[in-house]
């Protein structure tokens, strides 16, 4: 299991005041045109449009504290990012509320704007002919950045993100990961009180993706920035959420701490141990998942972990033993494979 | 090589049916520029007692409608084709084929025309609707333009099919590709017919080959030539014919040299 | 004005990019030297036949020419790049980065792209309307330089909103950028008074695609033949374009982020 950043805010979490963002019930339905392939359907379409909903959210519902760091984690098409636009405001709601510090996303207040950010892993802002600099002069000019803020802020993102060395060479120059970086430094010079991430690690080595884990860790460490952050790489979350949501087919199928999450989804454990070799027959303990080199990796049911592990001890030359909750991922998809079927 | 040319048609064809908008849009584009030197010159004529250089109003609009046609019977794009391949590394592919890239280029170019000749003609209809040109056909010139029109043809794709093997030497061809067509413009009478140009211009038309790929086949087409003019005219198109053949293959082989060293 | 600080950044960091690649200076110097050199030798071979063009005179259509340059050089200065541009974005998402900032989506998506070097066309286009201005020898007097410069701004704000209209059609269809090319064919024909033309093919230059009113009714301001009439025509038109543009960008945006209409 990897390390886990420890995810503080200003002390704990900021009791009696108002959350940062607030959803309730909150839904999406699309209305899509539905047309079977072929010239005839062509035609018949113009005269008579067959149309399909899509329920992209159905019926959220969440608080977020201010300063907290959420992981979204779902399918593709699950809604997360749905439900990200609309929390943005890019999206308008089909029924439900939904407010993020105060204001309704959907009005699109320009004192609502100034205060969050969004950063998409998959699409940069950052203009690709010019120098990342000048993309950040902008910025400030569209924001109404003061001098002196704006220097802070610059000064230390500069610093935070070593970008010294790549602020006036032009983006289409730089590396996806010296990109992305200049891209997250960009959204956060107005200081937004609200991050909102689409996948900001995708496609990065690994790296880049810890030292970005790291500054959005420190970043939200020192300006206590609610962020939410969908990803689909389980690092990610690890590192940085204490809190998930779990989304699957528009609805919440959990919402709560990460190690819960595994509790409740998973319903084994994994026992490796180090025999020296392959030739016992294991399959009595539990189902062998492999072995290689004289370690067995055994997947067992989590209420026969001690026995199967007093067992283990007992009869076979076992050199090393540890006994591990499954990978998130297997959680994740035991979640997502339990909605299904709901 | 029947083959490769059939194919090439075939997937011509599918690909322009697919925009057809773009065809649609590339019409326009087709028949506003004859459209609009047309209704200057038939401003000029109209007001200079009836006629200018010896063109009256009618006969400007058989001309450019003649022009526009066998416009559309000779022209390529194959200078920004080539510069596009050369760019995106396409250009590698073509090389490793067996066949020359030369042969897919005609096919494509000439199924694309295949499928746009009937437009044009509609085109010209309209056109001649609002015009009234006068035409002068006969029978010996109509006959003779087929063959005039099949060499200007060959001429003009050879001529900026090398040409367009710029590409292999500078990312500038926009900048070849401009003045080419600007001279082109002149000599190939496409301005106005060539008679109406200064001395000096037409003298140098005689020289280049501009004016056997455009500007003959229209006055041959328009019966303002005599039988032996004509005849001179086809001798001229196969000597340019077999110029650019030549100069074809020497700036191939030094392009694809050049290519190789610098790495695709 | 607010917005004018915001252009002013925008054009600043449009020119600092480009000031890397000096080369593409001369490049565009050099095309558009070339284009002019063409529209002009044209002219002079038409004029070597007659004495006036629909009622224009020689130096009266220089003046044209120089104001196609100036429009067109306006155009592909700052409109036409920008509105490509939003095009694009709309369709690959990217304008959900403009939609997420503190200032009116429409102000930042018109002025988002600026190709500097154009400038060139734009310079190009005051020389030769000067060169005209010296040659018609006729005194321009207050009453003319402002019904030349209120056409241009007329022509401008009309232009402008007519590729708005375009560009937001992106919203609903998706390949709108071939209707762009349209644009370019029939700006061409702005090189000649549009009087020249077939009725409908005047028609469609003036109401369709609006060439017209950003070429002919400027450069008729500039021979003293403007009539009052058509100029408040034009202004009328450019206040209707622009509030209509601006009516279509908003309900494009309701349907972009799938509000109920």
């Amino acid at each position: 299991m990897s390390a886990r950043l420890r995810t503080g805010t200003l002390g704990s979490y900021s009791e009696g005041m108002p959350d940062a963002v607030h959803v309730r019930d909150l839904r999406k339905t699309y209305v899509v045109p539905e047309r079977e392939a072929g010239a005839r359907a062509a035609f018949a379409s113009l005269l008579h449009r067959r149309t399909r909903d899509v329920h992209a959210v159905e019926g959220i519902s969440f608080d977020l504290a201010p300063g907290e760091i959420v992981g979204f984690l779902g399918p593709n098409g699950a809604g997360k990012t749905t439900t990200l636009k609309m929390l943005a405001g890019l999206l308008h709601p089909s029924a439900g509320e939904a407010t993020v510090l105060g204001h309704i996303p959907a009005r699109r207040e320009r004192a609502f704007l100034r205060q969050i950010t969004l950063v998409m892993g998959q699409r940069n802002q950052l203009n690709w002919d010019i120098p990342a600099a000048d993309s950040f002069e902008l910025n400030r000019a569209i924001y109404r950045i003061p001098a002196v803020a704006y220097r802070a802020s610059f000064d230390e993102l500069v610093a935070l993100l070593d970008l010294e060395p790549l602020l006036k060479k032009p983006v289409r120059n730089l590396s996806l990961g010296e990109r992305m970086k200049c891209e997250i430094a960009l959204a956060l010079l107005h200081r937004p009180r609200v991050v909102f991430l689409d996948e900001p690690t995708i496609g990065l080595d690994v790296t880049m993706q810890r030292r970005i884990r790291t500054f959005i860790a420190d970043y939200n460490r020192r300006y206590g920035a609610t962020v939410l952050l969908t990803s689909h790489y389980m690092a990610d979350v690890e590192a940085l959420c204490r809190r998930v949501i779990v989304i699957h087919e528009g609805r919440l199928l959990f919402d709560g701490e990460l190690s819960a999450l595994v509790k409740q989804f998973t319903a084994h454990k994994t026992i490796v141990v180090h025999l020296g070799d392959c030739d016992a027959d294991l399959s009595s303990y539990g189902e062998l998942v492999s072995c290689v080199d004289g370690v067995a990796t055994l997947r067992v049911a989590k209420e026969e972990t001690a026995r199967v592990t007093g067992r283990l001890l007992a009869d076979l030359p076992v050199i090393d033993l540890t006994v591990e909750d499954p990978p998130i991922e297997d959680a994740i998809v035991s979640a997502f494979a339990q909605g299904a079927s709901s | 090589m029947v083959e490769l040319y059939r194919q090439q048609f075939r997937t011509t064809i599918a690909v322009q049916l697919q925009y057809r908008a773009a065809l649609v849009i590339w019409l326009i584009g087709q028949v506003l520029g004859p459209l609009v030197t047309l209704s200057v010159w038939t401003a000029v004529s109209a007001s200079g007692g009836g006629q200018a250089g010896g063109y009256t109003p009618a006969d400007f609009a058989a001309y450019y409608i003649v022009l526009m046609i066998v416009n559309q019977l000779t022209f390529t794009w194959i200078m920004f084709e080539l510069e596009y391949r050369v760019r995106h590394g396409s250009m590698s592919m073509a090389l490793l084929r067996p066949v020359h890239p030369i042969h897919s280029d005609i096919a494509d170019n000439v199924a694309f025309k295949l499928l746009t000749f009937p437009l044009i003609l509609v085109a010209a209809a309209v056109i001649a609707l609002g015009f009234h040109p006068a035409f002068h056909f006969s029978a010996w010139s109509t006959v003779a333009f087929l063959p005039a029109v099949f060499l200007a043809f060959l001429v003009r794709f050879l001529m900026e099919w090398t040409l367009a093997l710029a590409a292999f030497w500078t990312t500038r061809v926009s900048a070849v590709n401009q003045i080419y067509f600007v001279v082109s413009l002149f000599l190939s009478g496409q301005i106005a017919p060539l008679s109406l140009l200064p001395r000096g211009v037409q003298a140098a038309g005689m020289i280049l080959p501009f004016r056997w790929t455009v500007g003959f086949p229209v006055e041959l087409l328009l019966g303002k030539l005599s039988f032996p003019q004509a005849l001179e005219g086809m001798a001229a198109q196969v000597a340019w014919l077999g110029l650019c053949l030549l100069l074809l293959r020497l700036v191939w082989r030094a392009g694809v040299r050049t290519y190789g060293a610098v790495g695709a | 004005m607010r917005f004018l600080r915001l252009l002013a950044t925008f054009v600043r960091v449009g020119v600092l990019g480009e000031l890397a690649y000096r080369a593409n200076f001369f490049f565009q110097l050099l095309e558009s030297l070339i284009e002019l050199g063409t529209a002009l030798a044209g002219l002079a071979i038409v004029f070597s036949y007659t004495a006036s063009l629909g009622g224009w005179r020689p130096d009266e259509v220089v003046a044209l020419v120089g104001v196609y340059f100036l429009a067109g050089g306006c155009i592909r200065l700052l409109i036409q790049p920008s509105m490509q541009q939003l095009i694009e974005s709309v369709r690959d998402g990217t304008l959900d980065f403009i939609l997420t900032k503190p200032e009116d989506a429409q102000v930042l998506a018109s002025i988002q792209r600026v190709e500097i070097w154009k400038v060139a066309d734009v310079a190009l286009g005051l020389a030769v309307i000067g060169v005209a201005l010296v040659r018609m020898g006729s005194r321009i007097d207050a009453v003319r330089a402002l019904q030349f410069a209120a056409a241009l701004v007329a022509g401008g704000v009309i232009v402008y909103s007519f590729w708005l209209i375009l560009a937001t059609l992106a919203f609903w269809f998706v390949r709108v950028e071939n209707i762009l090319v349209i644009f370019q064919s029939m700006y061409d024909a702005g090189r000649w008074p549009v009087g020249l033309y077939p009725g409908w093919l005047r028609f469609a230059l003036t109401f369709l695609v609006p060439v017209t009113f950003a070429v002919t009714v400027p450069a008729e301001a500039l021979a003293g033949r403007l009539g009052w009439l058509t100029l408040l025509g034009a202004g009328g038109l450019a206040v209707g374009l622009f509030v209509a543009s601006r009516l279509l960008w908003r309900a494009g945006l309701r349907h972009y982020s799938g509000a109920s209409a």
